[in-house]
């Protein structure tokens, strides 16, 4: 489903990514990982033409990132979401909608559904502005679910959120993974990702270090956050 | 892509520009400001202008003002639309709707074209509005009907799709602050330069260029080919108003602005677009 082959992304001097490479098949639930400023970020920017890489490929289903068709079935939430505060949640989830080109009927039904998905019922109608951040982070993750896309891209989901709306995410999250759809997750809740995850890779100041499912990720009596420490200081 | 999607996505985009410009507090503040400073201009039709104590006809003397209301309403409309600019990309980037729309199967041209034509079409708007507001209190004040006002008005939005292309391109390149007096300042000295030679043109003037050893010669010089080639914004405001006072089309020359403005619109257009296709979305 996504492909990145001999990925360089330079900014003036600043390498951000160096010659990454890896893939991730359709219907898996794949985190990117890495300590703040490694990468995980350009990449997904990269994935969304938000960025040009300054070398390599990157396809989703085989079609080149650069074209706009490749991004028909992708729903994404960016770090730090934001909605325009003058926009209700109700309002902001209907204008993505209507550029995802959904009828007014079906968009509102569907925006009803999501609404209730991200447990936000009752709140969806007042202003941006009064909403918590991780409020904002609800709705930007229902905005990704709009139009039921094949590929989810998310970026920190979690941030801002309390323990409950976390364990709400990751609910969510797996039940969207038993629908077979893809995930790709760039988060630093290691916990969350191995609870989330059949695959991972954790990149450090560009480079990717391993790449592998959890499972063989993780040794015997070891913890995913022992692995990432031991790899970013090794 | 099919041309089918493509405009409807633009069209969106330009709504989600329009409605959410209007929304901004600011935006409402100035523009009750200048309706009311419009209406205040309304004493001023009332017909019983006297000279000599001679009743002056009211026609040519609401005319006359109307030209004048016309050029300052048309400045500064494209100084308010230099404003709205400016910090388009940038609140988009803030509030995260660049990178919302961005992520759709949304292409940046057509991402680019909605902004433009959302500010085109708001500014053009507003200042038709304020235009409209003269337009009403001449027919009801004193029964003079000027349609070719409304007309001159909508000619005139050429200038403001220059503005705003212009404000668009500058932003990306540099603080939206400078952007904005990079073209206030293109704007001013377009002004003032049709204005010098508005005054050349005079008798007065004439008389002292042929007086032998004036030394002001009608000799082609670098600062004339830049008077020539600078943005002519007041002279579009000036063909548009020629259509108020009946004034006789003077052919190339009532032209030529609007080819001017044109072609430099072309230009930051292309520019626009090729510098946001490069542009790395933060």
């Amino acid at each position: 489903m996504i492909e990145l082959k001999n990925v360089t992304k330079q900014y003036g001097s600043l390498t951000a990514v160096d010659d990454v490479s890896f893939s991730v098949k359709a219907g898996e639930s794949f985190a990117l990982l890495g300590p703040n400023g490694a990468g995980k970020t350009t990449i997904v920017k990269l994935l969304l033409d938000f960025a040009r890489p300054t070398a390599g490929r990157l396809t989703i289903n085989g079609i080149p990132t650069s074209k706009p068709e490749c991004r028909t079935a992708i729903g994404y939430l960016a770090e730090n979401h934001r909605i325009p505060a003058g926009l209700s949640g109700w309002n902001y989830l209907l204008r993505c909608a209507e550029l995802l080109d959904i009828r007014q009927t079906a968009a509102e039904d569907q925006c009803r559904r999501i609404v209730e998905q991200i447990g936000m019922q009752g709140r969806e109608h007042t202003k941006a502005g009064t909403y918590s951040k991780g409020m904002i982070q609800r709705f930007g993750l229902g905005a990704a679910l709009l139009g039921e896309p094949k590929l989810l891209i998310l970026d920190e989901p979690t941030s801002g959120l309390d323990p409950i709306g976390i364990r709400e995410t990751r609910q969510l999250l797996e039940s969207l993974k038993g629908q077979g759809m893809t995930v790709f997750l760039n988060s630093h809740l290691l916990s969350e990702v191995e609870k989330i995850c059949d695959s991972a890779a954790i990149i450090n100041r560009g480079r990717l270090l391993v790449k592998d499912t959890i499972s063989a990720i993780v040794r015997d009596g070891e913890t995913l956050e022992d692995v990432f420490v031991r790899l970013v200081k090794g | 892509m099919k041309t089918s999607k493509m405009l409807p996505s633009i069209a969106r985009i330009a709504k989600f520009t329009f409605t959410d410009e209007v929304r901004q507090k600011s935006f409402v503040i100035m523009f009750i400001f200048c309706v009311l400073c419009v209406f205040l201009l309304r004493g001023c039709y009332h017909g019983n202008y006297m000279v000599n104590g001679q009743t002056l006809d009211a026609a040519t003397v609401v005319k006359a003002l109307s030209k004048v209301t016309f050029h300052v309403i048309g400045a500064g409309v494209m100084v308010i639309t230099a404003l709205f600019s400016m910090r388009i990309f940038r609140r988009d980037r803030s509030e995260g709707l660049q990178s919302c729309i961005l992520s759709k199967p949304i292409v940046r041209w057509q991402y680019v074209t909605g902004k433009i034509i959302g500010l085109w079409v708001l500014s053009a708007l507003f200042m038709f509005i304020l235009h409209g507001i003269i337009f009403l209190v001449s027919s009801v004040n004193l029964q003079i009907f000027m349609p070719e006002y409304l007309v001159a008005s909508l000619l005139c939005s050429v200038n403001l799709l220059f503005v705003v292309l212009a404000v668009l391109l500058l932003s990306l390149l540099m603080p939206d602050i400078v952007a904005f007096l990079c073209v206030l300042a293109v704007g001013v000295v377009g002004f003032v330069a049709d204005g010098i030679a508005a005054v050349s043109q005079s008798q007065i003037v004439q008389t002292l260029i042929q007086q032998p050893g004036s030394g002001l010669q009608s000799e082609v010089t670098w600062w004339k080919v830049v008077y020539i080639v600078w943005p002519k914004l007041l002279g579009v405001q000036q063909s548009a108003t020629s259509l108020l006072g009946n004034e006789p089309i003077l052919g190339f020359a009532t032209l030529y602005p609007f080819l001017n403005v044109l072609l430099y619109c072309l230009i930051l257009g292309a520019l626009l677009f090729w510098r946001f296709r490069k542009e790395d979305l933060i």
